[in-house]
């Protein structure tokens, strides 16, 4: 097997928590275990991190933009313009790899910007993507230019299908199983039955509202349970759509690091993904399972794929307090069926291991990286202002620039 | 004066637009010739993978049928290229139950594994740049200009690729 230089470009700011971009971090850092060069091209707020993976190009700065459903921050300017085509031309990529490449970002900048052999994964489900719908004919030539394309599941590829036309290879998310496997719970926690919550606490898709409706419900049925969320967002919101007579069963942990997610989905007898929409995979789920945590989901697609209709985990009617209470309190009493739920989830997940997926991603990039490496597409070096081109041409500019500004003094002389 | 500026600007506008789109027709037939090499690569090393699993039959009338075909396919005539495949698909189907699971007999099998799933890849990519392309000539504005110039209009490349 070659050794293959791939280039990533991913549109959403990389020290924020992200399905996509913690998507894009495994799998570079799994590229690079296997003997791959890696560059990662994505939108940093902290550039001077030490946490920052050194395959990191910083594209410049974000801006807060609400969109399909949650806020999403971008980078749309002259500066990532810029940063994007040298990362290109400097990156001498066997192949490029964006991810998202219809969000207003990177993604879609290095499409532009790129010719050769690309790769485009797809990660959203949402049917109704607001940019595909206003741009979609202008996006067409961007999008026409990728080679391969990937779907990361069945409902993002029909979006494909249905948005773009042509068909997608479907891909996985990928887990990193042994980093789950065997975790401990968190230290000094009470020793009651938990259920777990991860993710963003003020985005409405994540459904935490419809956990907290149910509490009430399943306080009576489990009478010492406790509620843990972890998760960015307004702690106080969360308080007050409690009853003040079960405030002290919620453990509100906050946003937690990626090195201390393992531990929380440890410290929870199971754990609960209530979400109401728009989830494209379910990865969270895979993470728990790998966890050992039983898990209570959403009757969500994406989720009854991952729970195989139930064979893994309890699935709930999607918005229904009642029935996520009755489901959670049945198996916070059933220790035997959280047994054998976990024994079987446990088997399950690795299809999911990264060392399976990046296999398969790595097929893709041998089929279309056959032909010249990826360059920056002449037509848009071509539309950028000379100032910007610091090539030879570019420099050649300048340099005839000064001497015509000095013609006239030498004239006099 | 002002009428002809303004038909002067639309003439501009429209020029730009045609030369664009004839630069986007070329980037996309570049695509589909780059995805015809992929695909064709794969088709080979399908055939050669399937001829070393011809050695390592149980039958050896059963091989040699099997080398046939692969052999043809080796050959790769442009036309009727789907046909010799497909006939290599569905003898590679009629072979496999018979393969001798030893050592090099699994070796050639895993080649085979390997080189079928690429020619899936190959042939899901080089379709989807088949249609990109045709949307594009296929409207009013490229087919009555023949901004596509000689170049024929790429065909899909469908064959029975689920064997293996």
């Amino acid at each position: 097997m070659r050794s293959l230089r791939i280039g990533i470009a991913c549109p959403y700011v990389w020290d924020t928590p992200g399905g996509v971009q913690a998507h894009v971090h495994d799998l570079a850092d799994s590229l690079i275990a296997l003997g791959h060069t890696v560059s990662v091209l994505t939108p940093v707020d902290d550039p001077d991190s030490p946490d920052l993976p050194s395959y990191v190009v910083p594209a410049g700065r974000a801006v807060p933009v609400p969109y399909n459903g949650s806020v999403a921050r971008l980078v749309f300017g002259p500066l990532s313009l810029t940063r994007t085509r040298r990362w290109l031309r400097d990156g001498r990529f066997d192949v490029l790899h964006v991810h998202e490449p219809t969000v207003p970002s990177v993604s879609m900048l290095a499409c532009f910007a790129a010719s050769g052999p690309i790769v485009a994964t797809f990660h959203t489900a949402t049917a109704r993507s607001r940019a595909l719908q206003v741009f979609g004919t202008a996006l067409q030539p961007a999008l026409e230019k990728v080679t391969g394309r990937i779907a990361v599941s069945p409902a993002a590829r029909r979006v494909v299908v249905e948005h773009l036309g042509g068909d997608a290879v479907l891909i996985p998310n990928g887990v990193d199983v042994a980093r789950f496997e065997g975790a401990q719970p968190l230290p000094g926690r009470p020793d009651v039955p938990t259920v777990v919550f991860l993710g963003r606490i003020d985005e409405p898709r994540k459904g935490l509202a419809v956990l907290l409706e149910a509490l009430p419900e399943l306080a009576e049925l489990v009478p010492d349970v406790h509620l843990l969320v972890a998760g960015p967002g307004d702690a106080d919101d969360v308080r007050e759509a409690v009853p003040p007579s079960l405030r002290d069963r919620v453990e509100l942990l906050g946003m937690v690091s990626e090195q201390d997610k393992p531990r929380v989905f440890a410290s929870g007898t199971v754990y609960c993904a209530p979400n109401t929409h728009g989830e494209s995979f379910g990865i969270v789920l895979i993470e728990a399972m790998s966890a050992g945590t039983p898990v209570v989901a959403s009757d969500l697609e994406a989720f009854r794929r991952v729970l195989q209709d139930g064979a893994y985990g309890v699935l709930v009617p999607v918005r229904d307090a009642g029935a996520l209470a009755t489901a959670l309190g049945a198996l916070l009493h059933d220790e035997q069926r959280r047994t054998q739920l976990a024994a079987a989830a446990h088997d399950a997940v690795r299809a999911y291991d990264w060392s399976t997926v990046t296999r398969q991603v790595v097929e893709v990039y041998e089929t279309v990286a056959l032909a010249a490496p990826v360059a920056v597409d002449p037509s848009f070096e071509a539309a950028l202002p000379a100032d910007e081109v610091d090539d030879d041409a570019g420099r050649l500019a300048r340099a005839l620039r000064r001497w015509m500004s000095e013609l006239p003094r030498r004239g006099s002389a | 004066m002002t009428t002809w500026v303004v038909v002067g600007l639309v003439l501009v506008l429209l020029a730009l637009y045609v030369s664009w789109t004839a630069g986007r027709l070329d980037r996309l037939h570049a695509r589909v010739d780059a995805s015809w090499a992929a695909l064709d690569a794969q088709l080979v090393r399908r055939a050669a993978a399937a001829r070393a699993v011809a050695a390592h039959l149980a039958d050896p009338r059963a091989g040699e049928a099997l080398d046939v075909a692969a052999s043809a396919a080796l050959e790769g005539t442009v036309d009727g290229r789907e046909m010799v495949e497909n006939d290599l698909s569905r003898a590679l189907k009629a072979a496999l139950p018979l393969l001798v699971h030893d050592a090099s007999g699994d070796a050639s099998l895993a080649e085979l594994q390997t080189a079928a799933t690429r020619v899936g890849l190959a042939r899901s990519f080089h379709n989807a740049a088949v249609k990109d392309t045709r949307a594009v000539r296929l409207r009013r504005m490229p087919r009555a200009l023949r901004l596509a110039g000689h170049r024929s209009l790429p065909q899909y490349f469908e064959i029975d690729d689920t064997t293996v």
